[in-house]
């Protein structure tokens, strides 16, 4: 979907400033049962992200998660805290700093845009007045400035999509609670969500937690993820970092004295292990960029047939968790990646 | 809350028909009103009625316009109670709107304060206002010897639209499409009035007419308004199983809210 408004607005005078210190939700063996089954088994852990995702086959409760931090689930075991509150005690207050945007088609159809994202704000405590004037704001800033007089049955699924993005804005959030927010957009449509929770991210202004399936959202979007299996933690992993860690793992496939070349590179300050048939492996340190390999390679008159720098993608990190959940089923601790 | 009603009570007036149910509810007042002026003035009385019986405003009277006036809010509570609650659900709107700080309690409440304002606004408040213009067109001892006359309007049409608001309420929340809402409020007190009546007639029972909200109600009004209760067909209740009847049932209708107004109906993990 293209942009159907004028440029996009300021951000500033939608979303609050907002520390980056704050651990933005704490589980602590949060276990919540529906209808007498247990959907989430003792998640514990602290996330701290600026962007975080969560990440899960469907079933593992990503959604029970969501509406458990919203005060929809009470905990049966175990407490979670969203922003420092408890998830059911201070409900109200966390709906107060909370912006969610549902996966599914969530509107009045009856109303128009800008009436629809006044009444959010509103119902979230903001005087009308001001409601209004952010209702408007909040629509420009997603691109349905143009739209927004008009009913809201009346939108594409790329604006249904953006119009709940903007109520969820419109009270200037804390925290920005996404779920699924690139379902069933096009391509061009999905593009312009995925900038617009960046530029987000990018102000500082809001937390977002972001539920998908894709994996590439996540990927674009989060510095950390959760991933969920079976109501579990599977793993809690600090992407940045990660991707940081990957970029100095290097494999070689060489031809020549290895042995010498390898005793170099140590110099350097590398890690370096070497194997049969001319293959390394190697752990650069900070400050040694590939490029040093190449040199000190052809100084020592080795051939470097082949140079894999190990980038980590959220797949990967993805599929090592689904294996290690499946390996550690019984005993169940997260992991750290 | 406020916010809810506020947008609730708009979206209702945002209908024509609306606003033309809420007209035709103004003419009998206005009937009733004339009636009343008629009954205390003399000339007109002379000039019009010409020696004829004059008009006896007296609790009678006013039970008249208790019942006109409540049958008519059932027609605006059908029509406009939908509108309060179905476009919420058929755009699946209570995860958005409850994700906000407010509570299922909160959020019926809201449409319900919005729905027993206009119900009010055909019920007790003419009912309360014909009898102020009566107690200023009588001679004065009328209004202080009357007061409970006022007394049960005001206690009769707030059990009628207390009740009737929720269970406009309730059968809303549970269906979709607003015009089946519609006929469904009206079914819901003549069919179960059918049905009644023949478990009256078939088991031999006057309890079947627990289920009749028409015969519960005028027998409700008229002890209310202090005028004998009429023995009609065997039809008449005691008073007890009356409020408990009504009461069973809003508990009925608030438990069908309970279970429909929710942020997630399924969980899909």
């Amino acid at each position: 979907m293209g942009r159907t408004g004028p440029q996009t607005t300021e951000l500033k005078p939608i979303l609050q400033t907002y520390g980056n210190s704050m651990a933005v939700i704490e589980l602590e063996g949060l276990e919540v049962q529906l209808a007498g089954r247990s959907i989430l088994k003792g998640l514990s852990g602290t996330l701290e992200g600026k962007a975080i995702g969560l990440l899960g086959p469907n079933g593992a409760g990503k959604s029970t998660l969501i509406n458990t931090l919203l005060g929809f689930h009470k905990p049966f075991r175990g407490t979670a805290r969203v922003l420092g509150m408890d998830v059911y005690l201070d409900r109200d207050r966390i709906r107060e700093a909370v912006g969610y945007m549902p996966e599914n088609d969530s509107f009045i159809g009856n109303m128009s845009g800008v009436r629809f994202v006044r009444y959010m704000a509103e119902l979230a405590g903001l005087a009308p007045g001001i409601a209004l004037e952010r209702a408007h704001e909040a629509l420009f800033y997603v691109g349905l400035g143009e739209v927004r007089y008009r009913k809201v049955s009346t939108y594409s699924l790329g604006m249904k999509q953006l119009i709940k993005l903007a109520q969820a804005l419109a009270h200037g959030p804390r925290l920005l609670i996404l779920d699924e927010p690139t379902n069933g957009l096009d391509p061009l449509a999905r593009q312009r969500m995925i900038k617009l929770i960046q530029e987000i991210r990018a102000e500082g202004s809001a937390r977002v937690l972001m539920s998908s399936h894709m994996l590439r959202d996540i990927d674009e979007i989060c510095d950390e993820v959760l991933i969920l299996k079976d109501g579990r933690i599977a793993a809690l992993s600090n992407i940045e970092a990660e991707r940081r860690s990957n970029r100095s793992f290097i494999e070689l496939e060489t031809v020549g004295p290895v042995t010498e070349f390898a005793a170099h590179l140590r110099s350097l300050g590398c890690d370096s292990a070497s194997f049969p048939d001319g293959r390394m492996k190697l752990v650069l340190p900070d400050g040694v960029e590939s490029r040093t390999v190449y040199r000190i390679a052809a100084q020592q008159g080795v051939q470097i047939r082949r140079m894999n720098q190990r980038r980590d993608s959220l797949e990967d990190i993805f599929l090592r968790a689904m294996d290690n959940s499946m390996e550690s089923r019984t005993e169940a601790p997260a992991v750290r990646l | 809350m406020l916010v809810l009603a506020h947008y609730a009570l708009a979206e209702a007036w945002s209908s024509k028909i609306t606003v033309g149910l809420l007209v035709l509810c103004v003419l009998p007042f206005i009937l009733f009103l004339v009636g009343i002026y008629l009954a205390n003035n003399p000339l007109a009385r002379m000039l019009i009625f010409k020696g004829a019986p004059a008009i006896l405003v007296d609790a009678g009277y006013f039970l008249k316009i208790l019942q006109v006036q409540s049958w008519l809010a059932l027609v605006l509570c059908a029509w406009v109670a939908p509108r309060l609650i179905s476009f919420d659900l058929a755009d699946n709107a209570l995860p958005i709107l409850l994700s906000h700080p407010i509570s299922r309690p909160t959020y019926v409440f809201g449409k319900f304060i919005a729905l027993f304002g206009i119900l009010s606004a055909v019920t007790w408040v003419p009912a309360l206002i014909l009898f102020g213009y009566e107690g200023y067109s009588s001679p004065q001892p009328w209004f202080s010897a009357h007061l409970s006359l006022a007394a049960g309007l005001l206690t009769g049409s707030l059990v009628w639209i207390v009740f009737l608001s929720i269970l406009g309420l309730a059968l809303s929340a549970w269906v979709k499409w607003r015009v089946v809402a519609t006929g469904l409020i009206f079914a819901s007190i003549f069919v179960s009035a059918a049905v009644g009546s023949m478990m009256k007639v078939v088991l031999r029972t006057r309890w079947g007419m627990l289920l009749n909200l028409p015969v519960m109600m005028t027998s409700l009004w008229q002890r209310l308004l202090g005028l004998p209760v009429l023995e009609l067909r065997g039809e008449s209740l005691p008073l007890a199983p009356i409020l408990l009847a009504l009461t069973l049932a809003c508990v009925c209708f608030l438990v069908m809210l309970n279970a429909r107004i929710r942020a997630r109906g399924v969980v899909r993990g």
